[in-house]
C-alpha cells in the first residue's frame, strides 16, 4: 500500500503519521524546503519535497502512489486578507488535484474542518449538513468552505472529506487550536466568546485516517468530533486542571469578535499572536454542535476523552520543556 | 564526522540570516534567537531543522526546543557533529 502524506509534519500530519506506522504503514512524507522535520526524522519515514505552491513538486512526488492523505489545506493563522487567503487556496487545492489526477492517484483522502458544517436547531449536525453557500463568517470558515467545494466537485479521483472539530493533543508546533490550551498552562485565561466548540483528540484523526486507509471505505464525507460542549464550560473545566487563579467571563459574539479584529490588526503590525483569534471566534461563535458517531461506527474506533487528550497535551509540552511561542503568519502579499 | 569549525559555523550563520531579521554581519554569539533575532519557536526549530538536514545531524525536537541562544545552537551542533 502506497501512501503519501502532505502536510506530514505538522499538527495532524505527525499524529497520522504515527497511527499509519502503527498499522504497519510506512508513508512517505511530503515537506517543503523549509520545512521542520526534525519529528519526522525521528520516525525515519522517507521524505520528498511537495510544495502546494509548486505543481510539478507535488506531481513528481505524487507519482507512483495509490492514495494521497492531503493535510496540508491552507491554514491563515489570521483572518485580516480573506480574498488573498482564499486566493492562496483555491490555488494550493487545484494545484494538488491537478497533480494527482495526472499522477493516477486514486484515492484523495482530504482534511477539511468543521467549519464547513452548517448548524441545525433540530439536532446535531451529522455528514449531511453542509453550507449551501459560502458561510461569511470570517475567512477561515469561506476558505474551508471553498476549498471542501473544489475537492467535493472532484471527478477524476475519489475524494473521501474529513471534518475534524477542534483538535487537542500533541505536536502543535504552531499552536494552533492549542494557543488556548498554552495560555491557560501558563496561568492565563485567554479572553473567550461563549458557544459551542466540538473538539476531538488529534491521535484519533490520525487513527481514523489509518483506518480509512487500511481499508477499501470511501464515504463521502466523515465528521470527526468527540464531543460538543459550552465553549465557557470547555475553558472551565481546562483551567481548573492546570490551576488557573482565576475565569475570566465569556464575552459577547460581538465582543468577541471586534476584540479578535482588533488583536489581528495589532500584531499584523507589532508580530506576536491575538489574544483570541477571529478564526477561533468565529468557530466557537458559529460552532454546530456536531454528531461524530457515524465515523465512529464506520471506522470501529472509540473516541478518546478529553482527560486523555489534555493528557497527551500535556506529556508532550512536559517533553518539549518550554512554551511555545509563535508569530502569526500572513499571506504573502 | 570532520568538518572543518569555520564551514558549519559561518553556514549556520546563513541559515539564521535566512529564517531570522538579521544580516550575516550582524549576528553574534550571544544573541538570543527570540528576543534578539525576532524568531518564534516555528522558526528557531526550522532553523535547527535546515541545519540537521544540511549536516546529517540526528536531533531531537526536544534537543531543539531547548536552544535559545546562537552559541547554543552552535554548541549543539558541534556536540553531534562530533559525536557522528
Ligand atoms: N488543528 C486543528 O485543530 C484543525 C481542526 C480542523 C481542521 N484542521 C485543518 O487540518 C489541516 C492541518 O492542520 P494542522 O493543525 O495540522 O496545521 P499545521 O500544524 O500548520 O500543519 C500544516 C502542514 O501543512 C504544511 N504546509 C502548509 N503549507 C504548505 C504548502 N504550501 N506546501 C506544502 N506543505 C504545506 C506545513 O508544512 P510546513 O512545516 O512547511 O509549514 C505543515 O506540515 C489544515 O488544513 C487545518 O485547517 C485543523
Amino acid at each position: 500500500m502506497s501512501v503519501l502524506v502532505l502536510g506530514a509534519g505538522g499538527f495532524l500530519g505527525l499524529n497520522t503519521v504515527d497511527a499509519l506506522l502503527e498499522h504497519g504503514v510506512q508513508p512517505t512524507c511530503g515537506r517543503r524546503k523549509r520545512s521542520n522535520v526534525l519529528g519526522l526524522r525521528q520516525r525515519k519515514v522517507p521524505l520528498v519535497v511537495a510544495d502546494l505552491e509548486q505543481q510539478q513538486t507535488l506531481l513528481e512526488a505524487m507519482r507512483g502512489f495509490s492514495t494521497v492523505v492531503h493535510l496540508a489545506g491552507h491554514y491563515p493563522r489570521l483572518s485580516t486578507q480573506p480574498e488573498l487567503s482564499l486566493q492562496v487556496a483555491q490555488r494550493q487545492t487545484r494545484h494538488v488535484l491537478d497533480a494527482a489526477a495526472e499522477a493516477g492517484v486514486e484515492r484523495l483522502i482530504y482534511v477539511s474542518s468543521t467549519a464547513t458544517v452548517a448548524a441545525r436547531a433540530d439536532r446535531p449536525s451529522d455528514e449531511r449538513d453542509l453550507y449551501a453557500r459560502t458561510p461569511g463568517f470570517g475567512a477561515y470558515h469561506d476558505l474551508k468552505w471553498a476549498m471542501e467545494q473544489q475537492v467535493a466537485a472532484e471527478k477524476r479521483l475519489r475524494p473521501v472529506i474529513l471534518c475534524p472539530g477542534a483538535c487537542v493533543g500533541p505536536f502543535d508546533w504552531k499552536a494552533g487550536t492549542s494557543a488556548v490550551l498554552w495560555a491557560l498552562k501558563g496561568g492565563q485565561c485567554p479572553p473567550h466568546p461563549d458557544g459551542v466548540v466540538s473538539w476531538v483528540d488529534a491521535r484519533d484523526v490520525g487513527l481514523a485516517i489509518a483506518r480509512l486507509v487500511k481499508s477499501s471505505l470511501a464515504p463521502a464525507r466523515l465528521l470527526l468530533a468527540a464531543q460538543s460542549l459550552g465553549f465557557h464550560q470547555f475553558i472551565e473545566a481546562t483551567a481548573a486542571r492546570y490551576g488557573v487563579a482565576e475565569v475570566a467571563p465569556a464575552l459577547s459574539a460581538e465582543a468577541a469578535i471586534a476584540l479578535a479584529d482588533c488583536e489581528e490588526r495589532r500584531v499584523e503590525v507589532e508580530g506576536g499572536r491575538p489574544r483570541i483569534s477571529r478564526e477561533l471566534a468565529d468557530l466557537i461563535v458559529h460552532g454546530p454542535r456536531v454528531d461524530g458517531s457515524h465515523a465512529r461506527a464506520l471506522l470501529g474506533f472509540e473516541y478518546r476523552s478529553l482527560p486523555e487528550a489534555l493528557g497527551a497535551f500535556d506529556a508532550w509540552a512536559q517533553r518539549l520543556g518550554v512554551g511555545l511561542s509563535t508569530r502569526t503568519e500572513v499571506d504573502a502579499r | 564526522m570532520t568538518i572543518p569549525d569555520a564551514k558549519w559555523e559561518s553556514r549556520m550563520m546563513e541559515l539564521i540570516a535566512e529564517v531570522s531579521v538579521m544580516k550575516v554581519s550582524q549576528i553574534k554569539p550571544e544573541h538570543r534567537l527570540r528576543e534578539d533575532l525576532g524568531m518564534d519557536s516555528v522558526c528557531s526549530l526550522e532553523l535547527i531543522s535546515m541545519l540537521a538536514e544540511e549536516f546529517g545531524l540526528d536531533i531531537s525536537v526536544e534537543e531543539a526546543a531547548g536552544v535559545n541562544t546562537v552559541s547554543g545552537a552552535i554548541a549543539m551542533a558541534r556536540k553531534h557533529i562530533e559525536a557522528a
